[in-house]
């Protein structure tokens, strides 16, 4: 569990801005909190999960994949800034995640 | 590069064309084009109508193998004229019929032949039940065997691509209900292959016996290079060894997972995806350590 601070919000921001442009390759300055990830960006799943394995390394957090998959059907992500929020809410609660809907 | 242990692999059904890596290779539309027209009049005389972008067949899973395993023979012969050469090799799936050719061990036409049988003999071997497979991104092993234990589902686990990432095989109607419920356990990602031969599962064990009798009368070599089985992680080195490997690799379950690992056990430091698309090198990002070359950073 980490209280999400502005350092973090920004480090995250960052970390997902810069893989998208990396795996999706297209510029940086394209991509904003309001771009959509399958049709801006054709990204997908799989991105999806590397991305999340990024922040468990970088958080070392203790969270269930499955855990998030439960989540992400009741909450979808569609857009960068959608993701950037879901990220922060995986760092802030982990393996609690789900308690957020009760 | 030079300094790298370098490895081939081979991808299996795509039928992805969008931003193929071969458009901007010199040479590779001629060389594919050769490899189409001897495809069509040696195979099936359709495959002359191909065309990456309007008509790519996708929807026919024999065409889809033919046009693969085409586009992974015409950048392993321009590897191979550029002075590009593994070290070993690996075939995904059917892929391993253009990791076959690679290494010499059978010719074009041959691999043809051999994509031919093996989707004949299976599809005789399951009288017309319906069969499907599937991908699950998000659970592991035991979760997936649970849901399909609980369930009493005919779906078998068919490949380990990375941790949390499966192929399944089995029964249509049970492959669609695994996946609804592999969503409700929190599977991040779901979805329905676009074949009807449940690949790497014990239900065509019946076919890969026809199948092993058929391969008797087709001539397979030694390899020049090594094939890294993904049954079991060994390195295929005779033409008995390959033969034995393409009829067990069509009903028992692949490890595409383990054969990365034991690729970079044997100090494999550079692998090039030679099919149409990058879904290869993608998996391979949940391997600590493994670089990929794209193919334009190779051929000009």
């Amino acid at each position: 569990m980490a209280t999400i601070t502005e350092n973090i919000r920004k480090e995250v921001k960052e970390i997902v801005y810069s893989f998208f442009a990396d795996e999706c390759e297209v510029d940086i300055d394209r991509i904003n909190d309001q771009t959509s990830i399958i049709n801006d960006l054709d990204g997908d799943s799989l991105m999806f999960l590397e991305l999340i394995e990024i922040f468990k390394k970088k958080y070392n957090l203790d969270i269930e994949l499955k855990v998030i998959g439960k989540y992400a059907v009741k909450h979808p992500v569609a857009t960068i800034g959608q993701l950037i929020e879901m990220q922060l809410l995986i760092i802030e609660n982990e393996n609690r995640l789900m308690d957020l809907d009760h | 590069m030079s300094n790298n242990q370098l490895a081939f692999i081979f991808s299996a059904f795509t039928s992805d064309y969008a931003d193929h890596p071969g458009r901007n290779i010199t040479g590779f539309e001629s060389v594919f084009n050769d490899f189409l027209l001897q495809a069509a009049a040696s195979a099936d005389p359709e495959l002359a109508n191909f065309n990456f972008t309007e008509n790519t067949f996708h929807k026919d899973e024999l065409l889809t193998q033919y046009l693969t395993y085409i586009y992974n023979c015409t950048v392993s012969l321009l590897l191979r004229k550029a002075n590009v050469f593994p070290v070993m090799t690996a075939g995904y799936s059917m892929g391993i019929y253009a990791a076959l050719y690679d290494s010499g061990s059978v010719s074009f036409e041959t691999g043809l032949t051999l994509i031919r049988m093996a989707y004949q003999c299976m599809k005789a071997s399951l009288k017309g039940k319906f069969f499907g497979m599937g991908t699950i991104i998000g659970l592991n092993e035991q979760d997936i065997r649970q849901l399909t234990n609980q369930s009493s589902l005919r779906v078998e686990i068919a490949n380990q691509n990375a941790t949390h990432s499966f192929v399944v095989s089995g029964y249509h109607d049970d492959i669609q209900i695994l996946l609804a419920l592999a969503t409700s356990e929190g599977a991040l990602h779901t979805r329905e292959l676009g074949v009807t031969i449940p690949y790497h599962s014990g239900y065509l064990i019946d076919g890969s016996e026809d199948f092993s009798r058929m391969i008797l009368q087709l001539k397979i070599s030694t390899p020049v290079t090594p094939i890294i089985s993904l049954l079991d992680q060994h390195l295929l080195t005779t033409p008995e060894s390959l033969s034995e490997e393409i009829t067990r690799n069509l009903f028992n379950p692949l490890n595409w997972f383990l054969t990365m690992q034991a690729m970079q056990q044997h100090q494999i430091s550079g692998f090039i995806e030679c099919g149409p698309s990058k879904g290869l090198a993608r998996n391979a990002k949940f391997v600590d350590g493994i670089k990929f070359f794209p193919l334009s950073s190779i051929l000009p």
